[in-house]
């Protein structure tokens, strides 16, 4: 469904992503695990278009996303729930997920996503009227999450869902990535968690300062010795 | 108790303005008093039965119309004595102040009473009052001799600019300080093509739309350079647009264009050729001199037709006589003023529908966080382009209408300060609300146009028969003669104004929701919990 062949992205003269190729199937969780400035988010941003890469090609179902601006990667059904949230502060969380549902064309089964967000997220029905800016950060990860799943998208980015997040919460998190999953959504999680990043998905990438240095399957993966180590803490 | 006091300070401040205006002023002045008056205290008050709410409020109706008829009197009796007039006939006081109080009380209680109905009956009936204050103005104005239409025309060609630099500033979140730029250009675009300038006269209700049209796409010209930029670097470009327009409207009087091909590269070459030579020392501007006289709107259906109408309009009036049956004129401020009210009505309209249209939605994304709309789908290009190019629609409405009231512009009336005054107005009335916009552009440009000439002339009278006397160094009295003059410290009240707004109400007379609420987010109930583990186990449990 999506693939990234020999992916170079540079920040100015830093060249963050040093030839990444990686792919993600129908239907599949596929995570990228890796430390600090590996280049997982520049990955996720690559995609969506926020930074263009200097060579090589992303590719959605055929289409080539890096030759597109990022509203119309937007358009295409690729939906990010970002880094540091990004959600929009001075609306309300009725208006943030409206946002997300700019996108479609088709809006008739709205209140339908509406109910469908409501009832992954609860907390978010009990604070519809309140300013996204005034939410907890656990609330917020959850609306940007479901800000990113009222595009109803083919392929869902997810950039560190658990950061910062009360360990209870960030179950429930991982809870509804699966259970978003077993609907039917494609998605692509970047997490410094690799352990529970690995519990969910069923392929996995890591990195390593911008270059994938192991791919496999999730259970193997977690059984690596050297990611054992260098992610897991396993000693 | 607090509504007392607001009625004590609305009696005051209504009680000093009849200082400066005198006369019929007080009947004036005390009916928008209550209304302003009514408005302000409503919001305080909780919804019951109307006559109850009404009653409520009357002990501080009555509070703020005995203020002012005592200001008034005294005005009258002594007052109008200092400074050197006499004390108007008995009948106009009796009946003015009465009025003035019967007004000052009527409208509080009616806007509190309305309060007592059901939400939108009570919007429906505040617009129906306010409309009929609005039509009823100008003709109450030429009653009472008060003259005050034609400054508050001036007003509401601000409150049009306010309202378009309010889609641009407050909708998309651009600061744009050059917007007068885009007036110049409607006011301009009005002048060549509706005078004697270049001899095209065009018919004022065509040409308001070809002002609007260009002053869009002058809006999408200068928008698209500055796309890139954000924050503190747009509104520095926006500056020397601001700069560049009125310089360039002062100095294109000697304009050639010629071909540039046979007239410098194949001369270059040596080779003969006939320069062609489009323009040649054509004066587009008339520079510092200004375009005037403009040509002026007539309507079908009032006045009478003048009689020398072949030879002021030139060959447009030929074909079209009958339609000259009442042209506009400064004469009559209120045919103009119905002009305005109608274009700010329809701008009003469509500014709203735009606001709450997807584009709207999509200004509103681009203000909070630009990546992130543009990860929502929205095209960041061109949302902003639509932004200020709509925003500059609203300023070529204005210049427009501006150029055909005054008859003439020049090109010193659009430099930077007229920019800053409109973004004054935005920021005075609230950013991003249009109510508020309206009522900045009011407050503060009455306050420009009426209220500082009336103070200076009250000081220069006061000055001259009662203080000046009564100084006996020469030296003195000269320095306070020449320094007594309001208006020579406009721009440090505009400055002061709004330092003081900053400092105490930042959000404007009448806030956006949105900004209140983030400006002022100590004094309502904090919303911001700590999410812990603990506090969610008590609430599954």
């Amino acid at each position: 469904m999506l693939e990234l062949k020999d992916v170079h992205t540079y920040y100015g003269n830093i060249h963050a992503l040093k030839g990444i190729s990686l792919t993600v199937n129908d239907g599949e969780i596929v995570t990228l695990i890796g430390s600090n400035g590996a280049g997982k988010s520049t990955t996720l941003r690559t995609i969506q278009g926020l930074n263009k890469p200097r060579s090589g090609s992303v590719v959605l179902n055929g289409i080539e996303l890096h030759k597109l601006p990022a509203h119309e990667i937007a358009m295409l059904g690729v939906a990010q729930s970002p880094e540091g949230r990004m959600i929009f502060p001075r609306m309300t969380v009725m208006e943030n997920l409206e946002m997300g549902a700019y996108v479609r064309k088709d809006l008739t089964s709205f209140n339908d996503d509406l109910e469908h967000v409501f009832s992954l997220f609860p907390r978010l029905k009990e604070r519809v009227t309140q300013k996204g800016g005034t939410l907890s950060g656990g609330e917020q990860q959850m609306l940007a999450m479901g800000r990113a799943l009222m595009a109803k998208p083919k392929i869902l980015l997810l950039d560190e869902p658990s950061m910062g997040l009360a360990p209870l919460l960030v179950e429930l998190i991982f809870d509804t990535i699966k259970k978003l999953n077993q609907e039917g959504t494609t998605i692509l999680l970047v997490e410094q968690n690799a352990l529970m990043a690995l519990s969910i998905a069923h392929r996995g990438y890591v990195l390593q300062t911008g270059e994938i240095i192991l791919s496999d399957s999730a259970q193997n993966l977690k059984n690596d010795e050297m990611v054992q180590k260098s992610y897991l803490g396993v000693e | 108790m607090k509504n007392i006091r607001s009625g004590i300070t609305f009696g005051i401040v209504g009680g000093l303005l009849t200082f400066l205006f005198g006369g019929w002023s007080v009947a004036v002045i005390g009916s928008l008093m209550g209304v302003g008056l009514g408005m302000v205290i409503i919001g305080k008050l909780e919804r019951k039965n109307p006559m109850q709410i009404a009653l409520s409020v009357l002990p501080t109706a009555l509070v703020a119309g005995s203020i002012l008829v005592l200001f008034s009197l005294y005005q009258n009796n002594f007052v109008q004595e200092a400074i050197g007039k006499r004390p108007a006939a008995v009948n106009i006081v009796l009946y003015g102040n009465l009025i003035g109080f019967l007004g000052a009380v009527l409208f509080t209680t009616l806007l509190a009473g309305m309060h007592g109905l059901p939400a939108k009956q009570e919007q429906q009936w505040r617009m129906i009052l306010l409309a009929m204050l609005v039509v009823a103005f100008p003709f109450i104005d030429k009653l009472t001799a008060l003259r005050w239409t034609a400054q508050i025309i001036f007003a509401l060609i601000f409150v049009i600019l306010g309202l378009g630099l309010n889609i641009v500033v407050g909708y998309a979140g651009l600061l744009d300080l050059g917007y007068a730029a885009f007036f110049a250009i409607g006011a301009y675009t009005t002048g060549m093509l509706s005078s004697g300038a270049h001899n095209i006269h065009i018919n004022f209700w065509l040409v308001i739309w070809i002002a609007a049209a260009m002053a869009a796409i002058w809006g999408f010209m200068l928008g698209a350079p500055t796309l890139p930029l954000r924050g503190d670097y747009l509104a520095i470009v926006t500056l020397g647009f601001g700069e560049i327009v009125p310089v360039l409207f002062k100095n294109l009087i000697n304009v050639t264009i010629k071909e540039p091909f046979t007239c410098w590269i194949l001369p270059m070459f040596k080779i003969q050729t006939t320069c062609k030579v489009f323009v040649e020392n054509f004066d587009l501007t008339l520079g510092e001199k200004g375009i005037s006289p403009i040509g002026r709107p007539w309507f079908p259906f009032f006045g009478n037709l003048p009689t020398n109408v072949n030879t002021i309009h030139g060959q447009w009036a030929i074909g079209s006589k009958w339609l000259y049956i009442g042209e506009f004129e400064s004469s009559n401020p209120i045919t103009w003023y119905f002009l305005i009210i109608a274009i700010i009505l329809l701008s009003v309209f469509v500014i709203r529908r735009l606001r709450d249209s997807r584009l709207g939605r999509s200004w509103m994304a681009i203000r909070e966080d630009e990546l992130a709309a543009a990860q929502m789908g929205i095209d960041p290009v061109k949302t902003k382009l639509a932004a200020f190019a709509l925003g500059a629609t609203f300023s070529g409405f204005a210049g427009a209408f501006y150029a055909a009231y005054i008859s003439g512009i020049f090109p010193s009336v659009f430099d930077f300060s007229a920019s800053i005054i409109i973004l004054c107005v935005v920021i005075l009335g609230g950013i991003g609300n249009i109510n508020g916009v309206i009522v900045g552009g009011l407050v503060l440009m009455t306050a420009d146009r009426l209220f500082l000439p009336a103070l200076k002339d009250f000081l220069a009278s006061l000055l001259t028969h009662t203080i000046l006397p009564s100084i006996s160094d020469p030296v003195v009295q000269l320095a306070v003669k020449d320094n007594a003059n309001p208006i020579l410290y406009r721009f440090l009240l505009f400055g002061l104004t709004l330092v003081i707004m900053m400092a105490v109400r930042p959000e404007g007379l009448i806030p956006n929701p949105q900004n209140r609420a983030e400006l002022h987010a100590e004094e309502e109930a904090p919303v911001v919990e700590a999410e812990t583990p603990k506090t969610k186990k008590a609430k599954k449990g």
